[in-house]
C-alpha cells in the first residue's frame, strides 16, 4: 500500500515540476492608444493618411514612416503624464515642401497595475484627453478615452 | 462473443489460481521467530544543512532550519521544522525581497521495514506550514514591450521600496529516507510538494516567495527539498 503512495507522490510531484510558469502570454501588456481616421469633409468615411509618418517627439528614431493607413495604434510614454507625437502627412506630390506637420499632445492619468511573475506591471492610461496643432487635423473626437483597455477598436476618430 | 466468454473464464480462472497459491502459502507459514530486536524511541534533532550550502553559493538566499522528531509507534513519527529564511527574488520586470520565519507540523510514516537492529526509514509525510514575513517590492518596471514595435519610450521603473506584513498557509506532503550513518545519528533526504491554503497578498502585488514555501508558483503549489543531519536523544527502547 505505502509503495503505491510513494509512486503516486512521486508521480504528482513529477507532473507539476513541468508547470509552465515563466510565459508571459499576455501580449503586449500595456495597451497602446488607437487612432482612426476619417474624412472631415464626409464624417462618415475612412479617409487613410498618405504617406504618413510618425515620430515621438524627443526620441531619435520614427514609430513608422511614409505610410498610407487609416488606423494606427501608438505606444504612450509610461515615464511621463503626457506624450507628444509629431504626424507628417504628405498627399501632394511627396517633395520635402510639401510636407505637413500636425503636433499632437497626448495627456492622461497613468497608474500601475500588477499582472503577474511573468508579465509584470502594466500601465494604465486613463482620462487620456487629446490636443492637436490645428494643421492637417481638423477635428479630434475622443469615443473611448477613459481606459485604453479595449483594444479591438478606436479610441479617438480624427478627421482631416 | 464466444471469445469474450472464454476471456472471461480464463480471468476467473486465473484469479482462482492466484487465491489458491495464497492460501497455501499462508498454511506453508513458519512460526515466528522468537529473537525480537528493540529499537530507539526518542527525540531526535538536527539541521538542513542544504540551506546553509546554498545560502554560501547563493549571494541572493540566506536561510535556516531546525528539524525535530518523535517517534510516537512502531512506524509513525510526529514531525516539526522551525526555520528562518530570506530570499531576493529577481524577475524580468521586478525585484523583490522576502524574508521571515515559518513553522512546519506533521508527521512521519515509516514505510520500510528494517533488517535486525537497523534503524533506517523510507517516510512519507504530511505537514501543515505557517510562515510570517515581510515582502519589499525594491523595484518594478512597468512591462511595455510590444511584439511589433519593443520598446519605444523608455520604461518607467519604480525604485521606492515597499514593504508588507504578510502570511502564508500550506500543506505539504513529504517523500523521504533517513539513514543511521552512526550510532544515533541519521543523514536525511526528502523532498516536498506543496498546496498553498491561503495567504496575504501585499496590495497591487503577489507573494511570490514564502519563507518555507520557497517559490509559490502560479497555481499555489511550490516544491521543497531538505538534506538534514541529526541525532537522537534515545528515551527507552521498545
Amino acid at each position: 500500500m505505502s509503495k503505491k503512495l510513494l509512486y503516486l507522490i512521486v508521480g504528482i510531484m513529477t507532473v507539476m515540476a513541468c508547470e509552465k510558469d515563466d510565459f508571459c502570454t499576455e501580449n503586449p501588456v500595456t495597451p497602446k492608444l488607437i487612432l482612426r481616421f476619417y474624412d472631415d469633409a464626409n464624417p462618415q468615411n475612412v479617409k487613410a493618411v498618405q504617406r504618413l509618418s510618425i515620430i515621438g517627439q524627443g526620441i531619435t528614431d520614427s514609430l513608422f514612416t511614409n505610410q498610407n493607413i487609416d488606423s494606427i495604434s501608438i505606444p504612450l510614454n509610461s515615464a511621463a503624464s503626457s506624450t507628444t507625437y509629431i504626424l507628417k502627412m504628405n498627399d501632394g506630390n511627396g517633395s520635402t515642401a510639401s510636407n505637413q506637420v500636425e503636433t499632437v499632445t497626448i495627456s492622461y492619468d497613468i497608474s500601475d497595475t500588477f499582472i503577474s511573475r511573468s508579465c509584470g506591471f502594466k500601465a494604465n492610461f486613463e482620462n487620456v484627453i487629446l490636443t492637436g496643432s490645428g494643421n492637417w487635423i481638423k477635428n479630434i473626437t475622443p469615443i473611448n478615452t477613459s481606459s485604453l483597455d479595449d483594444q479591438s477598436q478606436a479610441h479617438v476618430q480624427i478627421f482631416h | 462473443m464466444c471469445r469474450y466468454f472464454i476471456s472471461i473464464c480464463l480471468v476467473l480462472g486465473l484469479g482462482l489460481s492466484i487465491q489458491a497459491q495464497r492460501t497455501s502459502e499462508e498454511t506453508k507459514k513458519e512460526p515466528n521467530d522468537t529473537m525480537i530486536y528493540k529499537s530507539p524511541y526518542g527525540l531526535r534533532l538536527g539541521i538542513d544543512i542544504s540551506k546553509p550550502i546554498k545560502a554560501s553559493l547563493d549571494q541572493s538566499y540566506s536561510g535556516f532550519e531546525i528539524v525535530g522528531d518523535y517517534r510516537i509507534s512502531k512506524r509513525f513519527f510526529i514531525a516539526a521544522e522551525i526555520g528562518y529564511e530570506e530570499e531576493n527574488t529577481v524577475e524580468d520586470y521586478s525585484n523583490s525581497t522576502a524574508k521571515g520565519s515559518y513553522m512546519r507540523v506533521g508527521f512521519n510514516f515509516n514505510s520500510y521495514k528494517n533488517w535486525l537492529d537497523m534503524n533506517n526509514e523510507i517516510f512519507l509525510g504530511m505537514r501543515y506550514g505557517l510562515s510570517f514575513f515581510d515582502q519589499t517590492l525594491n523595484s518594478y518596471t512597468t512591462n511595455i514591450t510590444d511584439p511589433d514595435i519593443g520598446i519605444y519610450f523608455p520604461p518607467n521603473t519604480v525604485t521606492t521600496p515597499q514593504t508588507s506584513s504578510l502570511h502564508a498557509h500550506w500543506t505539504e506532503f513529504v517523500v523521504g529516507i533517513k539513514s543511521e550513518v552512526l550510532q544515533n545519528t541519521f543523514i536525511g533526504l526528502s523532498v516536498s510538494y506543496k498546496i498553498l491554503v491561503s495567504s496575504k497578498e501585499p496590495e497591487n502585488f503577489k507573494t511570490l516567495y514564502a519563507p518555507g514555501f520557497n517559490r509559490i508558483f502560479e497555481s499555489g503549489t511550490g516544491f521543497g527539498f531538505n538534506y538534514t543531519v541529526s541525532y537522537l536523544i534515545p528515551f527507552k527502547k521498545k
